[in-house]
């Protein structure tokens, strides 16, 4: 089957969104770059490894305090800041990570949700570096002056500039994470998530293949947590709070984590859905809670899973078959 | 360094934190054992308990030991509001991934949050301690509220109960049975379904019970439900998931380690519990008294 | 006929905005945490913000124009205070931002407030990094106290106690380190012989305080002063009494962090540890208030049918009132002009007179503290000779 170069297609599409001229749309659109990469580095191990991680906003936390003290104090560029922001992460990942792997399941959802907590803390208590409760505001952009000498650029405004570089940031790295789940690796971490047993049983090195998985997943997630930080304007402990695990979470279910693009449309569909509700309603979490509810039982496979399930009956019934791209459906392993 | 009385209060706080804990944790426990779910909305339950408490004192306000039938009637409530979200949603989620379990009991946190909110608002709100515990006895040199030394035998009362019910009742059996092995039961005849419903009844039981008797020695304000869960599940992993007297133990670890622990780092107790917990994991990686799950 | 007339000059009147620019509203946006634990304080300060809104246009407005509030969730989370901020001010289009609450939400909404050249006003965080130099810039303002101000005012206090030996309970991070910190360098300061025995960090959000009263007890103290606020002052409080804590500092006890407030003696009733001292924003029986204050408590009483009321709306209220009396001396929405017109300005509110210091954006606001005493008129304990001290000397 032919691939159709999706990457491409949403990067292509996301850069028209600063002709739209609303400084409120390119707002939503950097928010739901950000966030996207966010859930889609969690799938990796959700969808992916069959990894349930409670603790992943440690992760986002690291790459945002690593890449705003950079860029407040040591006054480094952007580009290397970022780099550092995954690397952190990705380091914390595989210290944490070399502990959690051992265990299984809800033991391993319960200690990555005990290191993010850990982590917390220290973001929130360490006042000389972190600045404690009241976190770092007023993290600097990046410097993209040239920008403004670029024919069409030149009209846009700092915001705008800082959503094509936050487009262009996450684009890189979903067609980062595209290889990865393609290649032979990526083939064994869904083995892997079938049936454990019997991956180690053909000779795979189950915990190390686990562990590389869940220091990719912390790399990407230390970079979203990077460009988050600069987004906000200031990065704050509640980036590492368990709560914050819980907003990708329910950004893949919502979006499904049986696609590869799942998360991404779950991020764009929570994070609007979020705006809508609390402009209308002090009463967000009662209305939040509830369509939360009807998605769980109405749309289990989330709107990328329904989407393609729509898609598969349409092609059953055309008699062409075949399988949607991207990973197969998560098997019950709990029955 | 320390006077005996003065180490000795110390421990004795250490127990009080203890069981204050453990009175939220046992229904966490009982149901993970049995049901495998972890309920993000026991922090929820605990929380309206303590509202309905509060709301039952004050209608029955001029009974001098009203507050028992209060914390009675506020326990009973959850327990069939418990009964009501197990029936009507969480069993239809049973054969899915333990993810739509746990972001379903998330999904409820949010909803009965707000509604605590809307019935009760947002000012903090208290209930005074029944008059027949109200006072406080020396014990070498230490004093000892009365209402402490109720929590601090109310929960080994809990564990035994507990420990009772499970293991010498015919209907302890078939809760074990269906804990084990659920397909097996329902194939010998047990009416699995109502099984889980009643451990999810007790679960709430004890959670709304722990809502009600924390009420004289805490307020109760909005936020109280998140404050409290994630110390909770932490407890039931130390003790080991789905073991009623791990979670008693995790309790009491959690209590001296808390206790002790400041006086040597004055600024530990954030970290007490996080650091407990991935000490014992990574020593232990089931928890003290776990088993590996299948 | 004539009313048909009527209903479609009106209607045209409604699809035509953009001519008449000055019937529009003054649009404010006020995030504030509606939700979770800091709702307790954040909804009664709404409220005051509401009624000072709801006066102001029963009088006509402002400049002819009527003030439009618009309120948000900020969830208690800074990154949803600076989201809900922006998209107020992208979306909703306001002219100027007050509110926010904790020290976290404070100076990251301020960010938002620079970036965008919005004037803001604070008007209950109370961390010194909102107007520290290094933060500082022309859109950002306070009308709340803040941590220096509310620890020395307790230090002044305490000097005049006979007692040496001093131990502090603080929660654990950056509001209670740095009132503690405040308060002990002040005391010091004042009186030298002073001896710090012990201090506490408990969590914010601690479950049970016992382990913590009992290692205080041991150190065996004269004197606490504590900032634990809110709820948790009530857990902290309920749970130490028994254990015989009050008495065996002869209730040298002051509570920071609003520990006298209405709220918290209303709730607790007879089991309000009696006779210790504390601040609240405002108190419903302060005698020596401006003579508007009656007013203002009668107002807000039945405004939120509560009687007596509470003590933080009046957060509010002054803080709109900051940014309505400089819009009026600016006579102009425009933030640059408003901003200039904020440095130095003086108003009388219900609380007195108020200064917005033109050096560091900060109003000389002080809280009022008493001791706390049971009244018979009332079933929970009030503050006695309310003191209000003059925050002026220590504000640097």
């Amino acid at each position: 089957m032919k691939r159709v170069p999706w990457t491409l297609i949403v990067f292509a599409a996301g850069l028209l969104v600063p002709l739209l001229g609303s400084r409120f749309y390119t707002f939503v659109a950097t928010d739901i770059v950000i966030l996207s990469l966010f859930a889609m580095s969690l799938n990796l191990l959700l969808g992916y490894t069959g990894l349930v991680s409670f603790g992943h906003a440690a992760y986002f936390g690291i790459g945002a305090y690593t890449c705003a003290l950079l860029m407040k104090h040591a006054n480094a560029p952007f580009v290397p800041s970022l780099i550092a922001a995954g690397l952190m992460a990705a380091a914390a990942a595989l210290l944490f990570g070399f502990f959690c792997v051992r265990l299984t399941r809800i033991y391993f959802a319960m200690l990555t949700l005990a290191f993010a907590q850990i982590v917390w803390a220290i973001c929130f208590k360490w006042n000389d570096v972190t600045g404690g409760e009241q976190g770092l505001p007023n993290v600097p952009y990046p410097g993209l002056d040239w920008m403004g000498s670029v024919p069409v650029l030149g009209g846009f405004r700092v915001a705008d500039h800082f959503y094509l570089c936050a487009l262009s940031v996450v684009a890189l790295c979903f067609a980062g994470l595209r290889r990865i789940v393609d290649a032979p690796f990526g083939r064994v971490l869904t083995v892997i998530r079938d049936n454990a047993e019997r991956a180690q049983f053909i000779g795979v090195n189950v915990r190390a293949y686990q562990l590389a998985a869940f220091v990719l997943a912390g790399f990407f997630a230390g970079i979203s947590g990077g460009l988050f930080g600069i987004f906000n304007r200031g990065v704050f402990p509640d980036f590492a709070f368990w709560t914050k695990s819980a907003e990708p979470l329910i950004m893949t279910i919502l979006g499904g984590m049986g696609s590869f693009w799942g998360p991404a449309v779950g991020a764009a569909a929570f994070i609007v859905l979020n705006q809508q509700i609390t402009s209308y309603t002090e009463y967000w979490p009662l209305t939040m809670g509830t369509v939360l509810i009807v998605l769980l039982f109405v749309f289990p496979g989330g709107i990328a899973g329904t989407l393609l399930g729509l898609l598969e009956r349409g092609r059953v019934r055309a008699g062409r078959g075949g399988t949607a791209a991207g990973a197969a459906p998560m098997v019950k392993r709990n029955a | 360094m320390f006077e005996f009385s003065f180490l000795f209060g110390q421990f004795l706080g250490g127990i009080t934190a203890a069981m204050f804990l453990f009175l939220i944790a046992s229904g966490l426990s009982l149901i993970f054992g049995v049901l495998r779910v972890l309920n993000f909305a026991h922090g929820s339950f605990y929380m309206i308990g303590a509202y309905l408490a509060w709301q039952f004192v004050h209608l029955i306000a001029p009974a001098p030991e009203g507050f028992w039938l209060a914390a009675l009637a506020a326990a009973v409530s959850i327990a069939l509001l418990g009964a009501i979200v197990e029936r009507a949603l969480l069993r239809h989620l049973y054969s899915r991934e333990e993810l739509y379990q746990l972001l379903f009991t998330y999904a409820l946190v949010l909803i009965l949050g707000d509604m605590a909110k809307i019935v009760w608002g947002t000012q903090q709100l208290s209930v005074s301690r029944p008059p027949s515990l109200a006072g406080s006895s020396e014990v070498f040199g230490v004093t000892i509220p009365h209402y402490n030394l109720f929590i601090m035998g109310l929960g080994p009362s809990i564990a035994v109960g507990a420990w009772y019910v499970l293991q010498h009742t015919p209907l302890g059996r078939i809760v074990r049975a269906a804990a084990l092995d659920r397909e097996t039961l329902g194939a010998l005849g047990a009416n699995v379904g109502w099984v889980y419903t009643g451990m999810f009844m007790a679960g709430s039981f004890l959670a709304g019970l722990g809502g009600a008797l924390v009420t004289p020695i805490k307020s109760i304000v909005p936020g109280m439900d998140v404050e409290i869960i994630v110390e909770a599940f932490i407890v039931v992993v130390i003790g080991g998931l789905g073991s009623f007297w791990g979670t008693f133990l995790g309790a009491l670890i959690y209590g001296q380690v808390l206790s002790f622990g400041i006086l040597i780092f004055p600024r530990f107790s954030i970290f007490a519990v996080s650091v407990l917990m991935a000490a014992i994991l990574i020593i232990r990686p089931w928890g003290l008294f776990g088993r590996p799950l299948k | 006929m004539k009313r048909v007339m009527l209903a479609v000059i009106g209607l045209a009147a409604l699809l035509v905005p953009a001519h008449s620019r000055a019937q529009q509203p003054i649009k404010v946006g006020y995030p504030m945490i509606l939700s979770g634990p800091g709702a307790l304080f954040g909804e009664p300060a709404l409220k005051g913000a509401q009624m000072y809104v709801e006066e102001i246009n029963g009088k006509g407005g402002v400049l002819g124009r009527k003030l439009e509030l618009i309120t948000r969730d900020t969830k208690g989370n800074a990154d949803e205070a600076v989201r809900v901020s922006r998209e107020l001010i992208l979306k909703d289009n306001v002219d100027f931002l007050v509110g926010t609450l904790t020290s976290a939400e404070g100076p990251a909404v301020s960010t938002i407030a620079k970036e965008n050249k919005i004037v803001f006003i604070a008007p209950i965080p109370k961390t010194d990094q909102l107007t520290a130099p290094a933060n500082l810039h022309p859109y950002v303002f306070r009308t709340a106290s803040n941590t220096t101000i509310e620890g020395r005012t307790a230090a002044e206090i305490v000097a005049k106690w006979p007692v040496k030996k001093i131990a502090t309970i603080a929660p654990d991070y950056a509001y209670g380190q740095d009132v503690a910190k405040a308060f002990v360098e002040h005391i010091k300061k004042l009186k030298p012989e002073v001896e710090i025995v012990d201090q506490q960090w408990p969590k914010l959000g601690e479950a049970d305080y016992t382990p913590f009263i009992n290692a205080q007890m041991g150190k065996k103290p004269e004197a606490v002063f504590s900032a634990l606020w809110g709820g948790h002052f009530l857990t902290f409080a309920k749970q130490a009494k028994p254990l015989k804590y009050f008495d065996s500092i002869n209730y040298n006890f002051i509570a920071g962090g609003e520990g006298a407030s209405i709220e918290s003696t209303r709730a607790m009733g007879a089991d309000y540890p009696v006779g210790i001292w504390g601040n609240a924003y405002d108190a419903f029986n302060w005698d020596g208030a401006p003579p508007a204050h009656k007013d203002y408590i009668a107002r807000i009483s039945a405004y939120t049918k509560q009687d007596p009321p509470s003590s933080w709306p009046v957060t509010g209220y002054v803080g709109m009132q900051m940014l309505v009396e400089a819009i009026k001396k600016a006579n102009s929405v425009d933030s640059e002009k408003v901003a200039k017109a904020l440095l130095d300005l003086t108003i009388d509110t219900p609380i007195g007179k108020q200064t917005m210091s033109g050096k560091d954006h900060q109003a000389n606001r002080g809280q009022v503290w008493g001791k706390t005493v049971i009244d018979p008129k009332y079933p929970f304990a009030i503050m006695k000779d309310i003191l209000y001290i003059d925050p002026t000397p220590f504000m640097n």
